[in-house]
């Protein structure tokens, strides 16, 4: 068996081995790149990478950040990465081993960047899998809620915001609170990630918080808290559980990413 | 919209949690509770949706007899009495569901029973009024991060402790009304799975990834112990026994029972003492104990709720054994130092035995007495024991040709009749076979191991015990008799090899009808008569040692000159070990039983479910093992004999005075793809095959009224996950999966017992390790309606067509070719304007056709528009695929679903992609060039909030259903090609990957949606 499940492993596989990289997942990053070109940007100076071990999104920003540049523009780039599990080193790249939908880990990245505001903030969280798919969907949202609730802490407005979805029975509810804080909201698929799986990336852009509603981080207060006070459609607490009512739901424009040439994650050759 | 028309009729899915409640087991069943009976077979006697979408992932009873269920956000409190059991089914139960912003991890009535606590999950403990008021709220400041698990435990009305299971491996045990941490009990690793406190508040189970339990002391905050043994991660925990056990259940499918055994209070220890197989691959979510009555109530993923004996496990009341001096001390029977026991049988009034020197002794099962019958020099060391337990005989045999038989007056105090045969025909004896044969009389086969000796059977009266008549056949060549059957004139001995022989007592010169090597086979074990059809077909089920069994149908000749002829309807293997035997019980469902490796097994195969088990020896084994009379009261349903270690040891293996199952579930994981065989009905309901990520294929039918679903076979064969199924005709159907297989199957419905279905044939594969996927196929018959081609599209892009000769039995490859290096999805092969059209669809969403009307040796039938017929001769060649006439993209991304269908003029494809979308390509014939262009005419861009899984065109081409991973089943309407839709509903089903329906004889829709899980509707 062992020289069959070798020969199995895809081509992105490979590549990454090649390339240097930690995961396959870099090409996903790299295509969405290809296709939105958000890490093109000169202006590009700070970003936040959540739920990163083992880090080849860390290797790509790190690339894209510091790979010919100036010393000057080196001084004024920061990279954060974060993660449950521990990371190994990556030049240029500010690790924290936590878990990010604490909101003590929130504030800890907050006071890694000062003052300072975040141009792009990524997740590529993935909890572990149980099998129940609703709690499975549930805790995954959850993640990205708290990339998001960092991400209105820390983002400058017209910033961006990507992170890994799983297109699941809520994810439309999911979609239609980030049209509330984005111009522009799309669900990509990279060429990279397997068409058998339901994983896709939302892919925001154009960050634009609501005018009336200043984001307070505290650590007493859990994501729906947080959100509580902006209007994200579900998020109202009251003193009453709420009679049941269907939530607002909206549908993402679908992108496919990664030109003709790129490899069919799916075939085995 | 149209008002919705769609009805659901029945769901099979996940079952979350159960619990005991008076006489009743409760279970969360998908969205509803489902309340069962199980003293009263396990009647259901309730059932109500408390969700509208959401499902039940917990409950709660309080003293008052109020019910408390949440799951996801959803909660709600209902009087079990009033609104649920003593009410009509399906009342609106639902009118109570509330929301909660977060979601809830677990909920608790107080103890006044006044409130309920609701613990969310992000360590928030709402406490509310029973009617949804929220009174107050609690946190554990600074510890507000994500919940995988947790519980509450009330202690009394001021002391409530919240247990949090974090995902960073601590345990956060916290006090509510002071709000203050208690402990942060650190020591496993990874997210925790469940955390539960014993019912005194002094102990803490928890169990996380990495597989273990551990057992804390709320008041040291200090680990005593850990139980290692399950094989993967634990989901749920409970004490019982004043918090001296503990169950568990597992991803492994076992619910297991553990000891907590402490020395003086001061090291701890926590024994595994039970493992119950009780859940098809692989969670098992819920349990709960009855501690009166002893016994576990589980639930699982795959559906089922299993009832669990917990005090028979081992219970050595059940077995009572004896060593040759027990028997020598408790009666007056003197036996030698190397005297043991070498043959068995038990008879209603005891059991019979007879010593390696020929001692007969007997026990009395009333009086518990051994007692020495006679002595026989001439049964010393080798013999064989035989019965007819309903006439209380007894025979022995050794190997020098001589009988002896005892006939028992019923309370087996005397010996009636006696008589003491011998055979001059044979040299030796190595065999001694005994059947009832008819009402008067018994058979005994008897064979020596001279291939040129006879096989004699021997006719005996019942009554008088002499020989009636004497059969002496001449024996099949490499022929070792192992098990008999009589049936008519006929004698059916198994064999070695997989064989078996059937002997004609009317016609003993004629030499026996061979039915040769069942499967690469071992000894034949059991043959046993079940019925016979309109057709006079006698349909028999055999047993093989190496663990197949098959059911083969048998047509004896009319007079003795005619032939018999026998067909295998069906072929299966058990799940492992070896199989000895199999029967039907009185409720129609099979049973297996045999070893693995030294644990003897009885097993519901019907519906995949361990019986009993006992550990029982090494490989030399003797053993018996003896049904009880199922029309009596009693307690015991089988008796297992068996000697282990020189000592003698009477098992029984007793009924369980609840159902095994209350619901007995489908598939432990995702349904990939259904298949309804819609050509005929079965006893008024259809037959239909399901097949799963487990790597199984499970054959059913269903109801068309109530949607009740009735299991039948289980098929092992595949070795990998399902990817697709389907019925091509009403004989046939296909299976494909990864690892290159696939599988022609054949179905028979011509008998009562159920629908039997066996391997036809396999497609060839391209190497010896193949490891590509078959990921769709579609097939063209011919006239004849047995031969056809299939397309068979590959995830290395690869495209091959077949015949499939079904005369020869053979699959013959007639194209080969790949399309370029995109993994196809799906295929279709269509005949439109008498050419032969090939579809496929790649994971770039791409649609390609091709014409291979010239590259086929078949033409189309001018008869029959839709068949081919046989053309040029059949070349040996392979011919390469010829270029595609036409490539379109359709959708953004794989496209993961494609149905086909035709009117006068245009042939239309639907398809479902990847990126949400529903496409309508119309094709349309070209006179002037010969060939077709297709148009895309209809495009919904959001035909879905995710992955469209399937489509499925019906209504004569006026509607389509679709199924997508956001769990809602569409209806649309085709009118000139373009979709509006019509209807939509949602499905319990989550993963909603496929579907299939038939239109009944009343003209009403059936449809099936699978997923994880299986919804019948009515449409
Ligand atoms: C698919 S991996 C990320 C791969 C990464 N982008 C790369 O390119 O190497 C998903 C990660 O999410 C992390 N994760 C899951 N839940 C988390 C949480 N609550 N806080 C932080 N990280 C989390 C997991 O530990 C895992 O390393």
């Amino acid at each position: 068996m062992g020289k069959s499940s070798k020969d199995k492993r895809d081509l992105y596989y490979r590549k990454a081995k090649e390339q240097g990289y930690r995961a396959r997942s870099a090409f996903k990053l790299l295509q969405l790149n290809d296709q939105f070109h958000f890490l093109d940007d000169t202006n590009l100076k700070r970003v936040v990478d959540l739920c990163a071990a083992p880090g080849s999104w860390s290797q790509v920003l790190s690339k894209k950040l510091f790979n010919d540049t100036t010393l000057e523009q080196q001084n004024e780039r920061k990279i954060v990465a974060v993660d449950l599990q521990p990371m190994s080193p990556i030049d240029h790249v500010v690790t924290l081993q936590a878990d990010i939908t604490h909101p003590k880990t929130l504030k800890r990245i907050l006071e890694i960047f000062g003052n300072e505001k975040a141009d792009f903030v990524c997740s590529d969280g993935a909890p572990d899998v149980t099998g129940l798919h609703d709690l499975d969907e549930y805790v995954q949202q959850q993640l990205i809620m708290s990339a998001l609730q960092l991400t209105t802490c820390i983002l400058k407005e017209g910033g961006t915001f990507v992170a890994k979805i799983f297109r699941g029975r809520d994810i439309d509810m999911l979609y239609s609170q980030l049209g509330y804080l984005f111009e522009n909201v799309v669900c990509a698929k990279p060429k990279s990630s397997r068409g058998t799986s339901l994983e896709a990336f939302i892919v925001c852009l154009g960050y634009k918080p609501p005018s009336n509603w200043k984001p307070r981080l505290d650590v007493d207060f859990s994501v729906e808290e947080f959100f509580s006070t902006c209007n994200l459609n579900k998020l109202q607490i009251s003193d009453k559980l709420q009679d049941w009512h269907e939530e607002e739901r909206k549908i993402a424009p679908f992108m496919s990413c990664g030109d003709l040439q790129s490899f069919d994650s799916d075939a085995t050759y | 919209m149209a008002e919705t028309c769609m009805k659901e009729l029945s769901h099979y899915g996940p079952s979350l949690c159960v619990k005991f409640y008076k006489n009743y087991v409760v279970s969360g069943y998908g969205p509803f509770i489902q309340i069962y009976d199980y003293h009263d077979n396990g009647k259901l006697i309730h059932k109500s949706k408390m969700f509208r979408k959401n499902k039940i992932h917990g409950l709660s009873v309080s003293s008052e007899g109020k019910l408390l269920v949440f799951g996801s956000r959803s909660v709600s409190v209902v009087d079990l009495d009033d609104d649920l059991i003593n009410n009509d089914e399906n009342v609106d139960a639902i009118r109570f569901e509330k929301l909660n912003s977060e979601w809830i991890i677990n909920g608790e009535f107080s103890a006044n029973g006044k409130f309920i606590y609701l613990l969310t999950s992000y360590n928030k403990v709402l406490i509310c009024d029973l009617i949804g008021n929220v009174v107050s709220e609690k946190v554990l400041p600074g510890e507000r991060s994500i919940l995988y698990s947790g519980s509450i435990k009330v202690l009394s009305n001021d002391k409530v402790l919240i247990n949090a299971g974090t995902v960073m491996g601590g345990v956060l045990i916290w006090d509510l009304s002071t709000e203050s941490k208690i402990h942060n009990l650190l020591g496993h690793e990874g997210s925790i799975f469940h955390v539960t406190v014993s019912d005194n508040g002094e102990l803490v189970a928890s169990c996380s990834d990495d597989r273990s339990i551990r057992i804390w002391d709320i008041k040291l905050g200090k680990e005593l112990c850990i139980g290692w043994g399950h094989t993967a991660r634990i989901w749920n925990l409970k004490f019982f026994s004043n918090g001296t056990k503990l169950v568990s259940v597992s991803e492994d499918s076992t619910c297991r029972i553990w000891d907590l055994r402490s020395n003086n209070n001061e090291t701890f220890e926590l024994r595994l003492s039970q493992v119950h197989e009780a859940h098809l691959i692989k969670n098992v979510w819920g349990v709960d104990i009855q501690e009166e009555e002893n016994l576990a109530v589980t639930s699982g993923n795959d559906g089922r709720i299993k009832l669990i004996d917990i005090k028979d496990y081992g219970d050595p009341s059940n077995e009572i054994s004896f060593s040759m001096d027990d028997i020598s001390e408790k009666s007056v029977i003197k036996f030698n130092k190397e005297e043991i026991i070498k043959g068995f049988h038990q008879f209603k009034f005891g059991l019979i035995a007879i010593t390696s020197l020929g001692k007969i002794i007997k026990f009395d099962f009333e009086t518990e007495v051994w007692q020495l019958i006679s002595v026989y020099d001439k049964f010393v060391s080798y013999s064989s024991t035989n019965a007819i337990v309903k006439h209380n005989i007894i025979i022995f045999s050794n190997n020098k040709c001589d009988l002896l038989l005892l006939k028992f007056s019923s309370d087996g105090h005397d010996i009636t009749v006696k008589q003491e045969l011998h055979l001059d025909e044979l040299s030796k004896t190595n065999n001694c076979l005994v059947e009832e044969f008819n009402e008067e009389s018994l058979l005994v086969c008897l064979e020596s191991p001279n291939p040129r000796d006879k096989f004699i059977c021997l006719q005996i009266n019942n009554e008088t015990l002499t020989i009636v008549e004497k059969y002496s056949f001449t024996k099949p060549e490499n022929f070792v008799s192992s098990c008999l059957e009589v049936f008519q004139h006929y004698i059916l001995v198994g064999s070695r090899f997989a064989t078996i022989a059937i002997f004609d007592k009317r016609n003993v010169d004629k030499s026996a009808y061979i039915i040769k090597r069942l499967n690469h086979g071992d000894t034949t074990t059991n043959i046993a008569y079940v019925e016979c059809n309109e057709h006079q077909s006698h349909l028999f089920s055999v047993t093989n040692r190496d663990g197949y069994y098959n059911f083969i149908s048998i047509n004896f000749p009319s007079d003795c000159n005619g032939s018999i002829t026998y067909k295998v309807i069906h072929s299966n293997k058990i799940m492992k070990g070896f199989l000895e035997g199999a029967f039907f019980n009185d409720k129609g469902e099979y049973i297996t039983y045999g070893f693995k490796s030294s644990l003897f097994y009885i097993y519901n195969e019907t519906h995949c479910y361990e019986i009993a088990s006992q550990v029982c020896g090494g490989a030399h084994r003797q053993w018996k093992l003896f049904p009880c009379d199922s029309d009596e009261e009693e307690e015991t349903q089988f008796t297992l004999i068996y000697i282990k270690a020189s000592r003698l040891h009477l098992k029984r293996i007793n009924k369980l005075s609840v159902p095994e199952t209350l619901e007995s579930g489908l598939h432990g994981r995702e349904i990939r793809d259904v298949t309804i065989l819609k050509e005929k009905s079965y006893n008024d309901e259809y037959i239909f095959c399901t097949g799963s990520e487990d790597t199984t294929l499970k054959l059913g039918q269903f109801n068309t009224v109530t949607g009740k679903v009735t299991n039948h076979w289980t098929e092992r064969k595949h070795v990998s996950g399902l990817q697709r199924c389907k019925f091509i005709s009403e004989k046939l159907m296909i299976s494909s999966s990864a690892r290159e297989e696939l599988l022609l199957w054949e179905i028979n419905d011509e008998f009562q017992s159920g629908p039997y279905i066996t391997i036809r044939q396999t497609l060839p594969t391209s190497s010896d390790n193949p490891d590509l996927r078959i990921m769709d196929f579609d097939t063209i018959f011919l006239t004849n309606g047995l031969d056809f081609i299939v397309s068979t599209v590959y995830s290395d892009s690869g495209v091959k067509i077949w015949y499939y000769d079904h005369a020869k039995n053979i699959f013959k490859l007639l194209i080969e070719g790949r399309y370029s290096t995109v993994c196809i999805l799906n295929t279709s092969l269509e005949i439109f304007r008498n050419q032969v059209w090939l579809f496929i669809a790649t994971t770039d969403g791409q649609l390609i056709t091709y014409n291979i009307t010239d590259y086929i040796p078949f033409a189309v039938s001018k008869e029959e528009k839709s068949r081919l017929v046989a053309q040029s001769v059949m070349n040996e060649e392979i011919i390469g695929l010829p270029l595609p006439i036409g490539t379109m993209v359709v959708h953004q991304s794989g496209i993961k679903t494609m149905n086909i269908f035709q009117d006068d003029n245009n042939l239309k494809i639907y398809t479902g992609g990847d990126d949400n979308a529903i496409g309508i390509i119309v094709f349309k014939y070209d006179q002037t060039k010969g060939t077709i262009e297709g148009n895309i005419t209809s495009f919904e861009k959001n035909a879905g909030s995710s992955t469209i899984t399937s489509c499925v065109v019906f209504n004569h081409g006026k509607n389509l259903l679709s199924t997508s991973v956001d769990q809602i089943v569409r209806i649309w309407t085709v009118e000139d090609d373009i979709l509006r839709l019509s209807e939509q509903k949602y499905t319990t089903c989550a993963d909603t990957g496929a579907a299939d329906i038939v239109t009944d004889k009343n003209d009403s829709n059936k449809l099936l949606i699978g997923g994880v899980g299986l919804s019948i509707w009515e449409s």
